[in-house]
């Protein structure tokens, strides 16, 4: 994505259009008094979108950044140095929500291997592969609030699931009252709810695999784990790539209305992710400045692991 | 597939049982909401006696879902052509009308991609706030489309580079300013991905919850997905009223769904392969 697009705005790769809209040498003399407006139309294009953007994405970032250093309530607007940070540190809430996040990390592999099988199956046409596509990404436009509302029915401790287990011989689970089960609820009704995310790029990006390598896997009798691992694994770097990071993303930023609805941070916060954290502090406990701090750590969380995936992934498709 | 045909089964029978369970949360509570409270309590999973609309009607009408819906409807149709018209402008400007720095635009616009809400919550209350845009309908559009212009503006960039030079170059020597050829031109030869943008935005809209929980504090001004939120509290012991609430509210999604299935995957795959 970013080389092509990069590469097409480059000033050198489309430089005959600038050029013919720049100088026009051959306009008629009429259309010159247009020039001036003409040579400003770009900037005019992209006035709204660069306001906003500035106002209301950038400025706020810089503001939120600078926030953070700040105090809340009496010491409101004071410079308070890392204060914020030590009592965010100190938070027993806070360091819940960051073992929630290293529980995310640990479950990403989980969350990429299984879109990523269902994909190859789908591909290599499973009888029905036709039907799957549609079905397994229709969850994905679902609103969190409307899958949380769903599942807080179907996790009801006298509800279908545990009814399910329990015809099966297995005892009820409190899926969303034991607070060393629900985080697992939750995390795992995102997974089904995303998934389909996933397998639906996955499936774009085995659109641009080479259909001979397949077949000359299989003409050289290539197990399908071999396939996965030499032909599928190394052809898709980058669509793996691309999931392993929008994932992560979706699991730090989108949340938020699982949790609101499914748990509300308990039992006993142990549902907490820094997103909820934030908006707790922020608009219930009335703690800008350090709902400011945890918005800055929740940053750099995502571009630490951002960078270290990208950075890993690359490494292992060099060596592919 | 490379396996032999037993292999085959022995995957798909995974696969069909996993398809049942992506379908059956929503036939469940279909279900729900055409039950009795009493049928309800006393079985939660028999089929309803009758096809009975009275839940949902309920729903729509006394316990305020029409509002909410409505508020929804005119902030996503405000938001999406807001960002489709914005969107296209930047993207047309980006993409063809290169000049100093624009490469440097499109990376700012790249770099607010990866900024999200969560982490400038705190300070676009507040500047919303001294604005006096809090709790207002133009606020909540505002905030819908700073959140999601760097995406649509991504998007349309990398549209609009598809489109072949010769096609602006063809228009301006027939006589078209600048803006006769964005209008004329790039906005029709743009539908198709405007229309995927233009979907994506409006789901991204209509499934928010937080930046309308954060923007919009009172009940009167509430979109669907809060609405949704604030039924779980007061019908807790009314299941079935509950379900409608959520079914209302997954409705339109599931009609837009049959129809542009292939526009929403095109939107969200854009990007993830070359070219």
């Amino acid at each position: 994505m970013t080389a092509q697009s990069l590469s097409s705005v480059d000033p050198a790769a489309a430089g005959s259009t600038g050029r013919t809209a720049g100088s026009a040498p051959a306009a008629p003399p009429r259309r010159r008094r247009g020039l001036r407006a003409e040579r400003l139309a770009p900037l005019v294009l992209l006035a709204p979108a660069l306001l906003i953007i500035i106002g209301l994405r950038l400025w706020p970032l810089v503001l939120g950044i600078n926030f953070s250093f700040t105090g809340d309530g009496d010491r409101n607007g004071m410079a308070v140095g890392f204060d914020n940070y030590a009592t965010l540190f100190a938070d027993p809430l806070f360091r819940t929500a960051l073992r929630n996040v290293g529980l995310l990390v640990l479950l990403l592999p989980v969350a990429v291997a299984i879109p990523g099988l269902l994909a190859t199956f789908i591909y290599l046409k499973v009888p029905g592969h036709r039907l799957y596509r549609g079905v397994y990404f229709f969850p994905a436009v679902l609103s969190p609030v409307i899958v949380g509302a769903i599942f807080n029915l179907l996790l009801a401790f006298d509800g279908p699931l545990n009814k399910l287990l329990g015809g099966l011989g297995l005892g009820p689970v409190d899926w969303l009252g034991d607070p060393d089960v629900a985080i697992f609820a939750v995390v795992g009704v995102h997974v089904w709810a995303t998934f389909g995310m996933a397998l639906v790029v996955f499936l774009a990006g085995f659109a641009t695999l080479d259909p001979s390598l397949l077949d000359a896997a299989k003409v050289d009798g290539a197990t399908l784990p071999q396939t996965i691992r030499h032909v599928i694994v190394p052809g898709l770097t980058r669509t793996i790539q691309f999931v392993f990071v929008t994932t992560m993303i979706g699991m730090l930023t989108s949340m938020f209305g699982l949790i609101y609805v499914m748990t509300t941070g308990g039992p006993e916060g142990s549902t907490y992710l820094p997103e909820y954290y934030i908006w707790i502090q922020q608009g219930q406990m009335n703690q800008p400045a350090l709902a400011s701090a945890a918005s800055t750590a929740l940053f750099l969380i995502m571009l630490v692991v951002g960078l270290a995936q990208i950075g890993i992934l690359r490494r292992a498709g060099k060596e592919d | 597939m490379t396996g032999p045909r037993l292999t085959r089964w022995v995957v798909a029978v995974p696969m069909a049982a996993l398809a049942l369970a992506t379908i059956y949360p929503l036939v469940f509570t279909t279900n729900v909401a055409m039950k009795t409270r009493r049928e309800y309590v006393l079985d939660r999973f028999s089929l309803a006696d009758s096809l009975s609309f009275a839940n949902i009607v309920k729903a729509w009408t006394s316990v305020g879902m029409s509002r909410y819906f409505l508020n929804s409807v005119v902030v996503v149709a405000c938001s999406v052509a807001l960002l489709l018209l914005f969107g296209s402008m930047a993207g047309f400007a980006l993409a063809r009308l290169t000049f100093r720095g624009s490469s440097t635009l499109f990376l700012g616009v790249l770099a607010a991609l990866f900024v999200p809400f969560q982490v400038i919550m705190v300070p676009l209350a507040r500047i919303m706030a001294d604005t006096g845009l809090i709790d207002t309908y133009p606020g909540l559009v505002l905030a819908y489309v700073a959140q999601f212009l760097p995406f649509t503006i991504f998007l349309l960039t990398s549209y609009y580079s598809t489109v072949p030079p010769d096609i602006v170059d063809a228009a301006r020597i027939d006589g078209n300013t600048v803006y006769g050829v964005y209008w004329r031109i790039m906005l029709p030869i743009g539908a198709p991905a405007l229309l995927s943008v233009g979907v994506l935005n409006a789901l991204f809209c209509w499934n928010d919850v937080l930046i309308s929980l954060l923007m919009m504090p009172s009940a009167e001004h509430r979109t669907l997905m809060v609405g949704v939120t604030s039924l779980r509290g007061q019908y807790s012991d009314d299941i079935p009223t509950f379900a409608s609430g959520v079914l209302i509210a997954a409705i339109p999604v599931l009609v837009v769904y049959l129809f542009l299935q292939r526009q929403i995957a095109d939107g969200v795959t854009a990007g993830s392969t070359k070219g």
